[in-house]
């Protein structure tokens, strides 16, 4: 909410500077979100009339005014605007004067004429950014008046009131805390109390929603401008003025924080029902739009009709108009919640819902009613009925309130003493209803519904007293690991690891484009009920159309080599549940620079992608062949012969889509069966004493026989020396052999060794031969020598 | 009067040292140690000497052919280091190294992993909780009870079945106390929600790291001395710290607390960057009434909670001045954090 700092002023002395007085409601909790400085404090600028204007002898553009600064010396002054008239009253810059934009007035010659001041433009004061000629001020300014007077300084706050504070959205809330922190006594405006009566012209048929009702009548209204203290105190709360009673109706809802209505009551038929509304009742509301309402809302009705939603907005046929001369003013207090849900509903939030949402005083129904009638009488001509009608009960006061003194200590971890503890308390206008040595019991005012617990009353404690009273200590406690330690520990495991190959991090959001949208990866996905913007309406099912999109906008900025992987939560489509995966996305050349011995320029290709993913997990992963609608190429990685996730290439539409000219690599898998396979504790094995001897084995073999089946055979070839196996050489093309069946070459290198001796050539020899044999006998494979 | 056999020696040193290359000093090996090598020939001889010169000769011979060697590899070594030299003088050395690409971790990990060191050194353990959570874990057990002003649905995702996107990671309070009775010593890093237009400073998802402290005498002191150090040990000793009453529905006494820096390029300015406080016992009461049981007791155990935005310590920390940057991952951004 804004606060004038003037206003302020007039309800309780302030601290000496605004910024003092931003310090001490900031450390109350009172948080300053802003300070705008109002008005002209310039000395040499006075209000002056142009008294005669003459073309300037030397130059066409420019005049020769006299002006008359409320001294006897009529002033000559050269002027460049033309947008005034003789009798023009402006404001005039005194030889001496300095202007905001750095100008300093001197008496000089302008074009071999004497000019002994300046009129001013509004840009020239600093009260506007932009101007077409002189400021000219109203013909009933003072001559000779220093400008300021015409542009009283004010200083505007923007203070953050926080929920549980309602007490704080009126002037005079804040002053009373101001007082309370300052130990000074606020001033209210004098109030006297009505005169109520209860009658049928006011009835409640929605008690819980509606507990306390007042309507108060007015007669013989003008309805007309507002004076000008009344319209600088609302413009200056960012109130736009309007008539003198819609006016008022606000500036008592700035000031005491009751907001109120204003019905015209030639156009009420009948008294005032108070009920829900029906099922799907229509309501034409001020703002010109029929709303369709539930029982859920509260009507203010009248004999015929609903005439406003409670609380929330007033109806288009009996709002106050010019014609106006009799009105109905509705003080009352709402459930708060009741107003929350129907505001919300309506999406209609005002200024007054605001108030009553978050719980107005209800002490000051009547009190608010009061004033305003006052001010309508005054600023309107208005008699107001001897008689308020009221209807209902006002809520009960709050319960009082106990708080033990040890109990405030031990959470705070400071002794604070009981005497300011009550000096405290009583200075938030709480009374002491009992006291003892260990504790005190508190009543609580009726604009502090907020203060129920001993809780709330420490937290009272603490605003007042300091929060930098408090001591800072350094308290531990020895913590064993939990699961989620150990996720996060193998999370950073591997993201280091796959950044040490070379691989950079992403984070994308988890939140994606709706899944009916074309892209791989995006087939179902768990939608938001209330999506905010088409980029986030679904939880991303994978990590890949995350990342493919940012390989697009990678590719798109000129990125010629990317690996980037992710790794992070992905939600089932079906509930939701959430799983964590890592995926990785190649595209582009080996190396992402030229450089003088780059020996490939080769694209990235499925085994780039393949070979980071074994290193970075260490995992004993497999991968078997299988078919995807987004892939060209495809396998699931399997761990022990369970799937646990997919590696591929993009199939051309999807590549093309996201601008890529090279392969796309994918790869995507569940971090908690990489996991499980991992173990922390890595075990020592003996380092070999004796020399290995290897051998290579070259063969043909039909183009469908894959590796993995040759490298079996060699694996379980059951011969004890033989010690690794590794595929060095991979040919395939038309031009191996002739022949009608496509034939591939590979090459192996065999190494053997005997942990307790060195080998002998012709051991090593026979072992060898073993190995050839059991190939040409297994596989039928053609070794070449 | 020399022996033929020094006679051949001496000629062999000589020409070993005159040879001005490896080949040239090959030649000179063939020549005398060679298999008809004039040195080599005298072993054949051996045989046909007589008893007395046998062994005269064949002592000759040994000193013959093991200064010769020595010689030859001696000189070889010479010639192969003038060679590599020769050959290493021209080297261009301005050339640029081979290059080894560095992966990257994003910024956010890096600022993650700094604030879980900080924790951990203080004796925080990790929980976690999940990014689709309910009603009551987001809000109602959090002491904020449907049409209470700050339980801001407008802001939050919700999803079909009721259940939401959980809008602060104050979640994992619950989860952990749900979990286990006190003492409770944890911090929860994740990704949060909000239902917000987005700028250079909002973003519909954001990281927060939570903290919640449980147990007996736990006190506000307590908090500010966690959180002084936690930011000193971020941000450097010199930082400045200040804690300002707040409103949040499920602390009470409630903190924020800024800081000021010159590190920074802030300099002067106070920032806000955390929310904390006293656990609302309320917040108690309603995990007792979940659990079943009075693990609880707000007589008996108290606590502390704090949330840091991590987006925006980022955002400090590098200089970065846009958060969308985050999620965007354009590869020029994330190498400048290799």
């Amino acid at each position: 909410m804004k606060f004038s700092v003037n206003w302020l002023r007039e309800l309780v002395d302030l601290p000496a500077s605004v910024d003092d007085l931003a310090h001490l409601l900031t450390f109350a909790g009172v948080e300053i979100e802003g300070i705008e400085r109002r008005g002209l404090n310039l000395d040499h600028v006075v209000v002056g009339q142009i008294n005669a204007s003459s073309q300037h002898p030397n130059a066409d553009r420019l005049s020769v005014c006299e002006v008359d600064d409320g001294t006897n010396h009529k002033r000559q002054i050269v002027c460049g605007a033309k947008n005034y008239k003789v009798g023009d009253k402006i404001p005039v810059a005194l030889p001496g004067a300095a202007l905001p934009n750095g100008l300093k007035i001197k008496v000089s010659k302008l074009r071999g004429v004497e000019s002994q001041g300046m009129l001013c433009s509004p840009v020239e004061l600093g009260v506007s950014e932009e101007s077409d000629g002189l400021l000219i001020l109203a013909p009933d300014a003072e001559i000779g008046a220093p400008i300021g007077s015409l542009f009283p300084p004010d200083t505007i706050l923007d203070v953050e009131i926080t929920p549980n504070r309602s007490d704080l959205l009126s002037y005079v809330g804040l002053a009373r805390e101001i007082g309370a922190l300052t130990n000074k006594t606020a001033r209210r405006p004098e109030i006297a109390s009505p005169a109520v009566v209860r009658n049928e012209s006011v009835q409640i048929a929605a008690p819980r929603e509606c507990p306390f009702y007042s309507a108060l009548r007015i007669e013989n209204i003008t309805v007309g401008p507002s004076p000008e203290w009344l319209r600088t105190k609302l413009e200056s709360a960012g109130i736009r003025a309007i008539n003198n009673i819609v006016d008022i109706a606000n500036f008592v809802m700035l000031e005491l924080g009751q907001p109120l209505h204003t019905f015209d009551a030639d156009k009420l038929q009948g008294g005032i029902h108070v009920r829900l509304a029906a099922k799907d009742e229509k309501f034409l509301a001020l703002d010109g739009r029929t709303y369709s309402l539930t029982p859920d809302n509260l009507m203010i009705a009248d004999a015929a009709r609903a005439v406003a939603i409670g609380g929330v907005m007033g109806g288009e046929d009996t709002g106050v108009t010019d014609a106006t001369r009799n009105v109905l003013l509705e003080s009352a207090y709402f459930l708060p919640s009741s107003i929350r849900r129907t505001a919300r509903m309506l999406n209609l939030p005002s200024d007054a819902s605001y108030r009553f949402e978050r719980g107005v005083d209800p002490g000051m129904t009547l009190g608010a009613s009061a004033r305003a009638a006052q001010l309508i009488a005054e600023l309107a001509g208005g008699k107001p009925a001897t008689e308020t009608v009221v209807a209902g009960e006002p809520p009960s006061a709050p319960a009082d309130v106990t708080i033990r003194y040890r109990r405030c200590d031990q959470l705070l971890g400071v002794s604070v003493p009981h005497a300011e503890i009550e000096r405290g308390l009583e200075g938030l206008g709480l009374t002491p209803v009992a006291k003892s040595a260990d504790a005190s019991t508190w009543k609580i005012p009726s604009y502090r519904s907020d203060l129920t617990r001993e809780a709330d009353l420490i937290e009272e404690v603490v605003r007042v007293h300091g929060i930098d009273k408090i001591p800072a200590t350094m308290r531990s406690r020895f913590t064993p690991v939990s699961a989620a330690d150990r996720d996060y520990d193998f999370e950073t495991h591997l993201k280091e690891r796959l950044s040490a190959l070379g691989i950079s991090e992403a984070r994308t959001s988890t939140l994606i484009p709706r899944s009916s949208n074309s892209g791989a990866f995006r087939a179902a996905a768990h939608e938001l009920r209330n999506p905010l913007s088409e980029d986030h309406v679904a939880l991303r099912p994978s990590l890949l159309p995350g990342l493919l999109a940012t390989l697009a906008r990678n590719l798109r900025l000129g990125a010629a080599s990317i690996r980037l992987f992710e790794l992070g939560r992905i939600f089932a489509p079906q509930d939701g549940s959430e799983e964590r995966r890592l995926a990785l996305v190649f595209c582009g050349t080996v190396n992402a620079e030229p450089h003088w011995r780059a020996n490939s320029k080769r694209a990235l290709d499925l085994f780039d992608i393949k070979g980071a993913l074994e290193a970075a997990t260490g995992a004993p992963l497999s991968f078997r062949r299988a078919n995807n609608d987004d892939l060209a190429l495809a396998a699931t990685i399997e761990i022990e012969g369970k799937s646990i996730g997919t590696i591929g290439q993009l199939n051309g539409k999807h590549a093309a889509e996201i601008g890529a000219n090279a392969p796309v690599l994918i790869a995507e898998i569940q971090v908690s069966a990489l996991q499980k396979a991992h173990t922390l504790r890595a075990a020592f094995s003996e380092l070999d004493k004796f020399p290995a001897v290897t051998r290579d084995i070259a063969m043909l073999v039909p183009d469908e026989l894959t590796h993995a089946e040759i490298f079996k055979v060699l694996q379980d070839s059951d011969e004890p020396l033989l010690e690794r196996v590794e595929l060095f050489d991979l040919f395939s093309g038309k031009d191996t052999e002739t022949g009608d069946v496509a034939r591939k070459s590979l090459a192996y290198t065999l190494t053997y060794r005997d942990k307790n001796r060195t080998l002998t050539n012709d051991e090593v020899t026979v072992a060898h031969a073993k190995i050839r044999e059991r190939l040409q006998r297994e596989l039928r494979v053609e070794l070449r020598e | 009067m020399s022996h033929p056999l020094e006679e051949l020696r001496d000629a062999a040193l000589s020409e070993i040292a005159a040879a001005p290359n490896e080949q040239s000093l090959d030649a000179v090996r063939v020549r005398y140690l060679g298999r008809s090598g004039s040195i080599s020939a005298w072993s054949d001889q051996m045989k046909s000497l007589g008893k007395e010169e046998k062994p005269v000769v064949g002592k000759l011979l040994n000193q013959a052919r093991t200064a010769v060697t020595a010689a030859l590899e001696e000189s070889g070594t010479r010639l192969r280091d003038a060679q590599e030299t020769a050959a290493l003088a021209n080297i261009d050395i301005s050339l640029p190294g081979t290059p080894h690409e560095l992966g990257s971790l994003h910024p956010l990990t890096q600022m993650l992993d700094r604030a879980i060191q900080i924790f951990r050194r203080m004796g925080f353990a990790l929980a976690d909780g999940p990014d689709i959570d309910t009603e009551w874990h987001c809000f109602d057990a959090l002491n904020t009870p449907p049409d209470h002003p700050a339980r801001n649905e407008q802001d939050t995702f919700y999803l079909p079945d009721g259940r939401l996107l959980r809008t602060h990671t104050s979640t994992v309070q619950i989860r952990a106390m749900q979990a286990a009775p006190p003492p409770i010593r944890v911090i929860a890093p994740g990704a949060a929600y909000r239902r917000d237009e987005v700028d250079a400073t909002h973003s519909a998802q954001f990281h927060q790291i939570e903290g919640l402290y449980v147990d007996e005498n736990v006190t506000a002191g307590d908090l500010k001395g966690t959180v002084e150090f936690f930011l000193k040990e971020l941000l450097g000793s010199k930082t400045e710290i200040r804690f300002r009453p707040h409103f949040f529905p499920f602390t009470e006494p409630s903190l924020e607390v800024d800081v000021k820096s010159k590190a920074l390029k802030s300099g002067e300015k106070w920032l806000e960057l955390a929310g904390c406080g006293m656990v609302d016992p309320a917040v108690f009461q309603e995990i007792n009434r979940a659990r079943g049981d009075d693990a609880y007791d707000p007589e008996k155990y108290s606590g502390f909670a704090f949330g840091l935005g991590m987006d925006r310590l980022a955002m400090i920390l590098f200089d970065i001045p846009d958060i969308r940057l985050f999620a965007q991952n354009d590869l020029r951004f994330l190498r400048q954090f290799a």
